[in-house]
Parts: structure tokens; C-alpha cells; sequence
């Protein structure tokens, strides 16, 4: 009996010795070396790195960014599903590659990149839509040089994407692959027809007429007791389109040197005309216009809500998402909600010209690029230009005819069946190469757009997504190579920003003018001044 | 000889030590090695020690951002409510729960009021939200009906003061007095029949019985606490805060999460993390000493 103790004991010693000695000396070479060649040791099995050498035959795995935004169809996930299975397929097994996909939180994209970027644990081929962060690595030494791969094995990239390839080129290295670009427009506004015949009002054009209209269904109450006039949420569909209807400023050289970019967005904050925009939004919400609870409202669903629940009047999005998503569309929602509902495309803001100035996408899309301790750079180049090929689009994109979509007038519209979801749920996140289908000119686009509407709202759609391409700009305008204070501040610069949105508006009408100069105070404090001397310093070094 | 044969006797208790001092080694003394980085030009690419000494350039520079100060300030005003109003709450409701005579009540009073603190901060916010916001918020629509102007929880300066502290309150005071109620039952019970012979009131007994017989639970509670000033939660003021308060909301826990996890800057976040242990530490060992020159009661 004791003996048995004993032995247990010296068994459960060793046990515990043994695990000790595993945890420290693993713990040890990963302190030891630098990060990334501690981890890299973890995430790709040894076997494979060190046949891969002799051999290229061998079996070796590929490690793929895709976002989760908790969207996955039932029993389904973003790294397990039809589509993976068809990548897998159709290029892991020829090539003798093992795919796997690594989900990264949509809305905590760059806080977690960042943080396995640091750790050495990042995916082979990550993407971003923020090029602040894709420069700061590139910047540190974190990517990896894609130009000498693209040239040996990316022909069907260089083909599909041709100039916007240079998007990717930070000072002189290709560091990213840009994906394309195809839908520019940004923003769109609808407005409550049934009101406006009601109030026998026409659709305003004029921002005059806007706030006339929009006061005329304050007093009626049209939408009842929380009637919302104009919607509005601190979210840059909202406030983008009326602060650039005020910018009195077109030249480049205003754009270079009284503008500063935030993520991939142009913030005219020391331009003629930006504090009028927040003048006119302060006059809108002391006179209850606008969502008196916007500053609470980030990720707009408040807005969504009021919307579809008819309280709204005027409502601005991003184009596209209030007709998207077929029978369950913001629009049919609203249709469904309140009886009688009908809503009109409408350019609400003008400038000083009388024009509809707003700002449009550049054609380039997200950054898509290789950390430089991942191993895998000649595979994920070879995925890329698997990817960038007709046939692979058509399939990413829409499926299969008939089980998937259909044909109408020679496009494919998606038909909303659950085999459909089933695949394409997440097929922006997954065809990284492109963001929307190319039907090879703006017309076509402007067609497949439409058909993808139902029926009854395909005229208004169209009328809705050219609105939003009237007098717009690019943006945001681009220097040779992103900003080193840029990328530093980007964060904190939006934060500040929206604090100077949510004072100036919120602020009294007769202390607007000194909460809006301590606020854009702040904002030059803080980073503004910073970035405007870098800025102005790269402006002088261009000319 | 005899010492050795001790150690010889129960080696194996010994050995089983090893296993909780080797977690402590890896997992909190290891890691230290990392607060290098403050005083480096910290490049993740290049790791911690190829990463070129920059001195104290990083403590320069928080040292020269407003916005450094702001949190630091709000970080201090936040906990300095959470001590004023939110320590004595459980300490209060301890001493309540415990003059409770029918004990069915008392265990389920209990347990709704520790509920809360079992609840995500991220679900409080949501509630938070739905209860308190200026338009639509459940409070601010029924005062509208009442006649009453609508008050702007959330967006002003002091009623968001308020919400945050009482918020907190409503979360943790359960919980809190758990730990009193405990130190409570350790109180000689004849104490209480003894003064209520001599004709002491409740009041009397509660400040001569109950509250001496639970001063050292107090004590070293108060001394952990003010040793956590400078270190705050960082859901609390992340998931009630909103633009409109930043300017008190912003704290150092939400300012290392912008500056080092957003911005990438992990030098400047990591020195910031320094800077508040070091003052945590000055504070904790304060109290300690301010506690046993007056009261004899310390932790360390």
C-alpha cells in the first residue's frame, strides 16, 4: 500500500517536472527570439516548413484573413462553408495547398491586426480597408515586397487590376495588393413622399428648401409625437454630405493644405465654409430637427430604426443599403410598417454654386497584403491570381445559374433563396479582389445595380444611385505615400473630430461660436496642427 | 540536521509548490520584462530587444498631451465618486440586510441585489442606454408625460456623473456586501443581548456592536481600494461613456486601449501602464501606513 503512495507520488512528481520543463523552455525561445520567429514555429507544423525547402511538392498551408461579422447562416461559419469549400477545391487541392481561414471581428479589424501582427500570429494574407495601419506596417518592415512575386507568378493580377495596382506602392515598394473598386458612389437621400403630398410640398432642391420642408414636418408631426425631420447619426453618411454642401474650396491646393485625412475619408476642417456646415446642423438640432439622441447613435441603427418605423422624413445612407437585400430592404421594411409609406431619391444639400457637391469613393477597395515573417508570400500571391479570374469571380460572386441565380436581361441576379445565403452570405469578405462585379462600363453596372432591386423600387434605385454620382468628388485626395502623423493619429483624430461635431451641434445657438472655436482648438491641439505641417510640408516638396 | 530532515520529510510538498510559484514566475514576473519597451522605439516587427532605447523620449511625451492629463484627472474624479458613494453603499446594505428579521426575505433580497453584478458590462450599457437616453430614452419619455423637461442623462456633465456612479453602485453593492455580511455573522451574538438588556436602541447597537466588530474588514477593504485609484475598469467608462461626456469619460484605461490597441503605438501604452503601477504602489503603500499609525489595521 505505501509503496503504491510512493509510486504515485514519484509519478505525479515527474508529471508535474516534466510539464514544467516543456512550459519554460517553450516560453524561453519565444522571449529569446523575436516574436515573430517564436510563433511562426506554432502556426504552420514544422514537418511542412522544413519539407517545403526540399520540396515544393509537399503539402503546405495558407493562412487567409476573412472578416466575421456574425452574419454566418445557421450551422455555418466564416471559416467553414460552401464557399471555403469551393476555394479548397478549386485551388488549395491543385496546388497541394491546405487553406485556412482566420476570422477576424469586422468591427475590431485593426485592434486585433494589430495586436497578431505584433505577436507574429497574423495571417499570410490579411487585408484592411484602413490605409493608415497598412502604411504604418509597411512603414516598420511588416509586409512583405509583392512586386518581384507579382512579376513571377501574378499575371492574372496585373491583367485584372492594370493601373490600380500602383494604389499598393508605398514609396517606390509594391506592399499591397488594392483591390478594385467598382460602385464610387457614397451617398444617397430619400425623402417621405406621402408627406410632402400631404403638406402639398414639392421635393426640395435647394438646402432652402430643405429646411423650409424639413421645418413643415416638424409642425405637422407627421410621423407622430417622435416625429424625426432629418436623420441623422454620428456616423459620417450623416454628417459627410451637408458639411461638404457648405465647403466653399475646390482647388487641389485647399484639398492639400486645409484638409486632413481620417481612415480613408477627407475632413475639410479648415476650410471655408466648415464651420457654416456646423452652424446650419447646430440650427437643425436647437430647432429639433434632427435626432436630438444622435451623438448616441454610432453604428446607425437608431437611425435604421426610425426610419423603417416611419418616424423619419428626410433620410440619408450610404447608397445602395436602404434598396439592398431584396424583399427584406430598409425600404420594404418601412412599406410594410406604415400603411401608405412612399419615399422619393432627393438631393437635399447645395453649395454656393447651386451645386450638389459630394464626395465619391476612389476606385481603389481594401489593402490586401502579406506580414513579412508569413512564409507563404508566393502562395497567397497565387491565390490572388486564382482569384482574378473570370470564371472565379462569376462563381464567388453569384454562384451558379439557376440554383443560385438567375439570368435576367443577361445579368445574374441573385435569388434570395437559402442555397444562395447559404454561399454568398459573405461573398464581399471572401472575393477580396474586387469590391462589386465590373459589367465592364458604368451603364451596365448602373443596369445589374437595378435588377438587383425588387421590382416595384428599380426605377427609384437607379434615379437614387445617379444622384449620388451628380458633382461628386473623389476622395480623399492623395499624396505620394500616406502620412507618418496620419497613421499615428488616425484614432485620435476621429475621436476629436466627432467631439467637434457633437459639441458645436448640441452647443446653445449663442455659444456656438465659442464651443466650435475651443473644440477645433482641441482638434489643432491634439494632432491637427501636427498632420497640417506635415501636410503642407509634402505639398511644398510636390509643387 | 534537523531543519534538513524536515525539508528531506515532505519533500513533496515542496515539489508541489513548484507548480504555483512556476505560474507566478511565467505568467507575472516573466511578462515584466516586456515594461522595456517604454523606454524603446518599440518596432513589432523587429521585437522587444532588437527594438533601438529611446530613454525616457515616451514619458516625454505623454507627459506633454493634454489629453494624458484629462484621463489621468478623470480617471482619479471617477474612482474618488466610486470611494465617496460607492464604498460605504455595501457596507450600508450589509448592516441593513443583517437587522432583517425574516430570514426568507433577507436571502431573497440577497440575491436580487448581487444579480447585477453578474451581468455584462456591455448588457448594463444596452440597458443604460435604453433607460436614460435624452429622447427615447424609458425614464426621460415618462417625465415628458409627467410635464417634467427631459434630463439629459447621458450628455451632461453631472447627471452623467451621476449615472456612471450610481450605475456602478447598482451593480457592485450586492456583491460588496457579501464580504461584510460574512465579517457580521463573525460578531459574538451575546454582544448584542447584552446591550439590549442594558436598554441600547438598534441604532446604539448598530454603531457600537456592528460597526467596530466589522473595522478591520473595512480597513483593509479601504486600503486595497485607494490602492486601485489610479487603476480603473476599463468596460464601466468605455460602455457608459459617449462623445458627448469624453471630455470626462476618458480614462487611462480607455486612453492605453486607443493609444496602444488602436493606434498601434505600444510604447506609449505600455508606458502609460507603468506610470499608473508605479503610482498604485505609492498609493496602496500610503494608506497602508496612514492606516497603521492611526488605527494599528494594515494589510501589509
Amino acid at each position: 500500500m505505501k509503496a503504491l503512495k510512493r509510486m504515485g507520488s514519484l509519478l505525479f512528481t515527474v508529471t508535474l517536472c516534466f510539464a514544467l520543463i516543456v512550459g519554460c523552455s517553450s516560453n524561453s525561445t519565444g522571449t529569446g527570439n523575436s516574436n515573430s520567429g517564436g510563433s511562426k514555429s506554432t502556426t504552420t507544423p514544422s514537418s511542412n516548413q522544413d519539407s517545403n525547402k526540399n520540396e515544393s511538392k509537399e503539402r503546405v498551408k495558407l493562412r487567409v484573413e476573412v472578416f466575421d461579422r456574425g452574419n454566418a447562416p445557421e450551422g455555418l461559419t466564416v471559416t467553414n462553408n460552401l464557399m471555403t469549400e469551393y476555394v479548397q477545391k478549386n485551388f488549395g487541392d491543385p496546388n497541394n495547398i491546405d487553406i485556412e481561414y482566420v476570422a477576424i471581428p469586422r468591427s475590431e479589424e485593426i485592434n486585433s491586426l494589430n495586436v497578431q501582427m505584433a505577436a507574429g500570429t497574423a495571417p499570410d494574407l490579411i487585408f484592411t480597408y484602413n490605409e493608415g495601419a497598412a502604411y504604418s506596417w509597411a512603414q516598420q518592415g511588416g509586409l512583405t515586397d509583392l512586386g518581384p512575386i507579382i512579376d513571377e507568378h501574378g499575371p492574372n493580377i496585373k491583367n485584372y487590376l492594370a493601373d490600380s495596382l500602383q494604389y499598393g506602392v508605398f514609396e517606390g515598394t509594391q506592399y499591397a495588393v488594392v483591390a478594385r473598386r467598382v460602385n464610387l458612389q457614397k451617398y444617397s437621400s430619400l425623402i417621405r413622399k406621402d408627406w410632402l403630398d400631404q403638406l402639398q410640398l414639392p421635393v426640395p432642391t435647394t438646402t432652402e428648401e430643405t429646411y423650409e420642408t424639413l421645418k413643415a414636418f416638424k409642425e405637422s408631426n407627421l410621423g407622430g409625437q417622435r416625429t424625426i425631420p432629418l436623420s441623422f447619426a454620428l456616423a459620417p453618411d450623416s454628417y459627410e454630405p451637408v458639411i461638404w454642401s457648405f465647403i466653399k474650396e475646390q482647388s487641389d491646393e485647399a484639398r492639400y493644405l486645409r484638409s486632413v485625412t481620417i481612415g480613408s475619408r477627407e475632413y475639410p476642417i479648415l476650410m471655408d465654409g466648415h464651420k457654416d456646415a456646423l452652424q446650419f446642423l447646430n440650427k437643425l438640432y436647437n430647432e429639433g430637427l434632427l435626432d436630438q439622441d444622435f451623438a448616441l447613435d454610432k453604428d446607425k441603427k437608431k437611425k435604421e430604426e426610425n426610419f423603417v418605423n416611419g418616424y423619419t422624413g428626410l433620410y440619408m445612407a450610404d447608397t445602395g443599403t436602404a434598396f439592398g437585400g431584396g424583399e427584406n430592404s430598409v425600404v420594404m421594411t418601412l412599406e410594410g410598417n406604415v400603411e401608405g409609406a412612399e419615399v422619393v431619391p432627393v438631393l437635399p444639400w447645395t453649395d454656393f454654386e447651386g451645386k450638389n457637391r459630394q464626395p465619391a469613393y476612389n476606385p481603389s477597395g481594401m489593402y490586401i497584403m502579406v506580414p513579412s515573417f508569413s512564409e507563404r508570400a508566393e502562395e497567397a500571391v497565387k491565390y490572388l491570381n486564382w482569384m482574378a479570374q473570370d470564371e472565379v469571380i462569376q462563381y464567388m460572386a453569384f454562384g451558379e445559374e439557376g440554383l443560385h441565380h438567375d439570368l435576367v436581361n443577361g445579368y445574374p441576379v441573385g435569388n434570395s433563396s437559402e442555397e444562395a445565403q447559404k454561399l454568398l452570405f459573405n461573398s464581399g469578405d471572401m472575393l477580396i479582389i474586387t469590391n462589386g462585379i465590373d459589367f465592364g462600363s458604368p451603364e451596365k453596372n448602373n443596369e445589374y445595380n437595378a435588377l438587383s432591386v425588387v421590382e416595384k423600387h428599380r426605377e427609384i434605385a437607379t434615379i437614387s444611385r445617379e444622384y449620388a454620382n451628380k458633382d461628386a468628388v473623389s476622395q480623399p485626395i492623395k499624396f505620394e505615400k500616406p502620412l507618418d502623423s496620419e497613421a499615428k493619429y488616425s484614432v485620435v483624430m476621429l475621436e476629436k473630430y466627432e467631439e467637434l461635431l457633437v459639441k458645436s451641434i448640441m452647443a446653445k445657438p449663442d455659444s456656438f461660436d465659442q464651443t466650435y472655436e475651443a473644440a477645433l482648438k482641441d482638434f489643432m491641439d491634439t494632432a491637427g496642427n501636427e498632420v497640417i505641417q506635415e501636410r503642407t510640408a509634402m505639398y511644398e516638396a510636390m509643387k | 540536521m534537523v531543519r534538513k530532515s524536515y525539508v528531506l520529510k515532505h519533500w513533496q510538498l515542496y515539489i508541489m509548490l513548484i507548480l504555483p510559484l512556476a505560474y507566478f514566475f511565467v505568467f507575472k514576473y516573466l511578462p515584466i520584462y516586456g515594461v522595456t519597451i517604454a523606454f524603446k522605439d518599440f518596432n513589432v516587427f523587429k521585437g522587444i530587444s532588437a527594438s533601438e532605447w529611446v530613454g525616457l523620449e515616451v514619458f516625454k511625451d505623454i507627459f506633454s498631451q493634454k489629453s494624458f492629463y484629462v484621463a489621468l484627472r478623470n480617471t482619479f474624479m471617477l474612482n474618488g465618486l466610486d470611494l465617496v458613494f460607492g464604498f460605504p453603499a455595501p457596507i450600508i446594505l450589509a448592516i441593513c440586510l443583517n437587522e432583517l428579521r425574516l430570514q426568507k426575505f433577507k436571502k431573497v433580497a440577497q440575491t436580487m441585489l448581487y444579480l447585477p453584478h453578474f451581468i455584462s458590462w456591455v448588457i448594463i450599457g444596452g440597458i443604460v442606454y435604453q433607460v436614460f437616453a435624452t429622447n427615447y430614452g424609458m425614464i426621460n419619455l415618462l417625465l415628458e408625460d409627467l410635464g417634467i423637461g427631459p434630463i439629459p442623462f447621458l450628455s451632461e456633465k453631472n447627471a452623467w456623473l451621476a449615472t456612471y456612479t450610481s450605475v456602478g453602485i447598482w451593480q457592485s453593492v450586492g456583491w460588496g456586501s457579501i464580504i461584510y455580511l460574512a465579517a457580521i455573522t463573525g460578531i459574538n451574538k451575546e454582544l448584542y443581548e447584552a446591550a439590549e438588556v442594558d436598554g441600547a436602541s438598534r441604532l446604539r447597537r448598530i454603531w457600537h456592536i456592528t460597526i467596530p466588530g466589522i473595522r478591520t474588514t473595512i480597513i483593509v477593504l479601504f486600503i486595497l481600494k485607494i490602492g486601485d485609484m489610479v487603476d480603473i475598469g476599463f468596460d464601466r467608462p468605455f460602455i457608459i461613456g459617449n462623445v458627448m461626456v469624453r471630455d470626462y469619460s476618458d480614462v487611462l484605461s480607455t486612453y492605453i486601449y486607443r493609444i496602444g490597441l488602436q493606434s498601434g503605438q505600444f510604447s506609449t501604452a505600455t508606458a502609460v501602464g507603468l506610470f499608473q503601477a508605479v503610482v498604485g504602489l505609492v498609493f496602496i503603500l500610503t494608506a497602508n501606513y496612514v492606516s497603521k499609525k492611526t488605527t494599528d489595521e494594515g494589510i501589509i
